[in-house]
């Protein structure tokens, strides 16, 4: 009895210790990492749409089952150019957050991968310019192709990499279809 | 000096974790798709595993033996924590590309396989460059299992093109077959070197 006391006591001590420990070290890179991470926000909302020189964040009604996280909408000088929009996808290793930036007439001026957890050297390119770059200036309904797009709306997934590439389409399909459906640009 | 000359010759040659000791295999497998990343989660490791192990061998007194186990997962769960809050803040780059295998490090069975093998039974200083060694050599092999992947995969090295344009890269390499590949290649490779050197000797 007095041995299991004994253990529990130094093992309690041991935890509460490496607790407080953790509590400490979380204090202090918490504003670090929360700036790191508006930071990161907003070079993603430059990314998704180069032209815009200002984002604001806007309150639209979201379906339910709608994956959108946020909207931004974008001017240059006083004039609405389009919109930003964060939206989640579900990828090969967990959700893919990602912004993407729509034009007024529906047209894809960038993609950002804010954050993901596909494969190492597979999934993971997905986030890289050359496999992005794809999505620019389209619009309508996306489809992925292994090989070769050869329509407009086609867009060639990255090879080993199918089930990501679809996953980032998807998400930018929603992006498109909330904007045509559940934006007026009127409005803003 | 001797001794610290040895633990470091020990982890990168004669207990290589990978390749003689064959433990951590998972995350061995699952990152080293290139040669970038097998260096990133060996540094990871080994800054992990040094200061579980100072920790360890400081605590090697006052922890009894029944509960040891739990205590070391608690100071390594507790030093992993602190890594990935110190590298999201300040070094978002390396987090990026490593954020996910991070917590893995909790599991890799090289951190606690050191605690209870060496650090619970050798002095601070010793235990520090065991756990340097060891780290070490798991990084050297993550990097050489990843050079050999990302070359043959992706026809690259560190990202940089290395193979001639008409080279179609195998993709099977960086999926998770060329890891087993890879990895059972190098390791007969090494055995038939070092079974010929017993036969010189």
């Amino acid at each position: 009895m007095k041995e299991i006391l004994k253990l529990g006591l130094i093992l309690f001590i041991i935890t509460a210790v490496s607790g407080g420990l953790l509590g400490f070290a979380y204090e202090i890179t918490k504003e670090p990492i929360a700036e790191q991470v508006r930071l990161a926000n907003e070079e993603a909302m430059v990314k998704s749409f180069p032209q815009g020189e200002k984002f604001k964040k806007i309150e639209a009604e979201i379906p339910e089952d709608s994956n959108v996280v946020e909207i931004h909408a974008v001017y240059k000088g006083n004039v609405l150019e389009g919109f930003v929009v964060k939206v989640l996808s579900k990828g090969f290793g967990g959700p893919i957050e990602m912004t993407v930036g729509v034009s007024k007439d529906g047209m894809v001026q960038g993609v950002s991968i804010l954050g993901h957890s596909e494969t190492p050297g597979l999934g993971a390119k997905a986030q890289e310019d050359d496999f992005l770059s794809r999505y620019q200036g389209k619009s309508g309904i996306l489809t992925v192709v292994k090989t070769g797009a050869s329509k407009d709306n086609e867009i060639e997934a990255i090879s080993g990499a199918t089930i990501t590439s679809k996953a980032v389409t998807d998400g930018i399909n929603e992006v498109l279809d909330f904007i045509e459906n559940h934006l007026d640009a009127d409005n803003f | 000096m001797k001794t610290i000359a040895e633990r470091i010759k020990n982890g990168v040659l004669v207990e290589n974790p990978t390749f003689v000791q064959v433990i951590g295999m998972c995350p061995t497998l699952a990152v080293t798709t290139a040669a970038k990343n097998g260096i990133g989660m060996g540094l990871a490791t080994t800054a992990v595993l040094i200061g579980s192990n100072v920790f360890i061998s400081l605590l090697r007194k006052f922890i009894p033996s029944k509960i040891r186990i739990p205590a070391y997962i608690v100071i390594i769960a507790s030093f992993v924590t602190l890594v990935e809050f110190l590298m999201q803040g300040f070094v978002p780059a390396l987090y990026k590309q490593l954020g996910l295998f991070i917590p893995l490090i909790v599991v890799n069975c090289i951190i606690l396989a050191r605690a209870e093998a060496y650090a619970s039974k050798n002095d601070i200083l010793t235990s520090l460059f065991d756990g340097l060694g060891m780290g070490l050599g798991f990084t050297l092999a993550l990097t050489v299992i990843g050079s050999v992947r990302e070359i043959l995969g992706a026809g690259q090295w560190f990202g940089i093109q290395i193979m001639p344009s008409s080279y179609q890269p195998a993709i099977i390499m960086i999926l998770a077959p060329g890891a087993f590949f890879t990895l059972g290649i190098l390791m007969a490779i090494l055995n038939y070197i070092r079974n010929r050197n017993t036969k010189k000797a």
